[in-house]
């Protein structure tokens, strides 16, 4: 069953301007023919938990509890995996280990990278 | 979206490409920029993350299929299964040891191996998180992580299981086994009438996924897994 976690539930404000955009992967797949049911990042996402757990650095159980709490509240109605993307991000800057604007301003980086290639 | 690709053949042939989503979105760029911003922090390597993407690319349910066709035709490989799982798997090519030395955190290298019989079945759940024996699986149905069916099954596992469209008898017991930490568990399901004489190449073909978490019956002609998981506050009414 859920265990409480110490994640803080309230919103960040850049995770939000991230929940309205319609461009998930459930939404944007069948719009391009694409039948994967995963989008490319999902695999590198499991990675990255998996090396957070073992570097002692989020604890596989503790993000999956904190997990579930925002599953079930904040980011309730974005569907899998957008959703997990969310939390971990959201647990992370709960936990300090990455800050807002560090993350704001590296999103833009990556975005402006992405787009010139 | 589809290109269409003439790699200088001289027109002999042209090449499809699988369609691709051909837009950069939040979520793309998120995954990138945590994952960056986390390796620059010292929170794991990048070598570590390239290490764990690969093994997560390479495992996935066949090796489940796998183990569970060769138990049905070999029954000195169904007595290993039963009595070492781990050990067993090696003979399949499935290491739990990987990708680290000792297992991931979240598969610890302790298996054990479910069988049904016509009057017992079996269905796995983990009602603390979402352990899942990946090693032979791969990555769990996001189903599977759900609160709605890790607080339901253990509750009602009958009705949960009808919803997967699985009725079983009143005569057949339904055991819910809950993973922990310590522990993974994977179904052997009973094997199917009318696959007398199959290959073992074949029986694996129908050995789904689904059957192997135990919320789906192996059946000749059934190769894929249709998983229309309610999310009804309820349990059916039977």
């Amino acid at each position: 069953m859920s265990v409480k976690s110490d994640v803080d539930p309230g919103r960040i404000a850049l995770l939000e301007t991230m929940r309205n955009t319609e461009k998930t992967w459930d939404t944007l797949a069948p719009q391009y023919g694409v039948t994967n049911p995963d989008p490319p990042w999902k695999t590198s996402l499991v990675a990255m938990c998996d090396c957070l757990d073992v570097s002692g650095a989020l604890p596989g159980l503790e993000r999956r509890h904190a997990e579930d709490e925002l599953a079930d509240s904040v980011y309730r109605d974005v569907p899998a995996p957008e959703r997990q993307l969310l939390a971990l991000a959201h647990i992370m800057l709960g936990r300090g280990l990455i800050s807002e604007d560090d993350l704001a301003s590296r999103m833009r980086a990556v975005r402006s990278r992405l787009e010139t290639a | 979206m589809s290109h269409t690709h003439n790699p200088g053949d001289g027109g002999a042939g042209e090449r499809h490409a699988a369609p691709m989503v051909e837009e950069i979105t939040d979520f793309e760029v998120l995954e990138i920029a945590v994952r960056e911003l986390a390796i620059e922090h010292g929170l794991f390597t990048a070598e570590d993350h390239r290490r764990f993407t690969e093994w997560a690319e390479s495992v996935g349910p066949a090796a489940g299929s796998r183990l569970v066709a060769k138990a049905w035709i070999d029954p000195a490989f169904k007595a290993r299964v039963m009595e070492d799982a781990v050990k067993a798997c090696k003979e399949i090519g499935i290491d739990w040891a990987e990708p680290t030395g000792f297992g991931t955190p979240s598969d610890y290298m302790n298996l054990r191996v479910l069988e049904d019989t016509p009057t017992l079945h079996h269905v796995i759940v983990c009602t603390l998180c979402s352990c899942y024996p990946r090693p032979l699986l791969g990555m769990s149905p996001e189903w599977y992580r759900t609160t709605n069916y890790r607080r339901r099954l253990v509750r009602w596992p009958r009705e949960v299981l009808a919803e997967f469209g699985l009725v079983l008898p009143p005569e057949v017991e339904i055991r819910v086994e809950d993973s922990n930490q310590k522990c993974r568990f994977m179904v052997l399901p009973v094997r199917p009438e009318g696959t007398e004489n199959w290959t073992e190449k074949r029986l694996a073909e129908i050995v789904t996924r689904d059957c192997m978490i135990g919320v789906a019956l192996p059946r000749p002609g059934r190769t894929a897994d249709v998983h229309p998981v309610q999310k009804a506050g309820r349990p059916v009414q039977r």
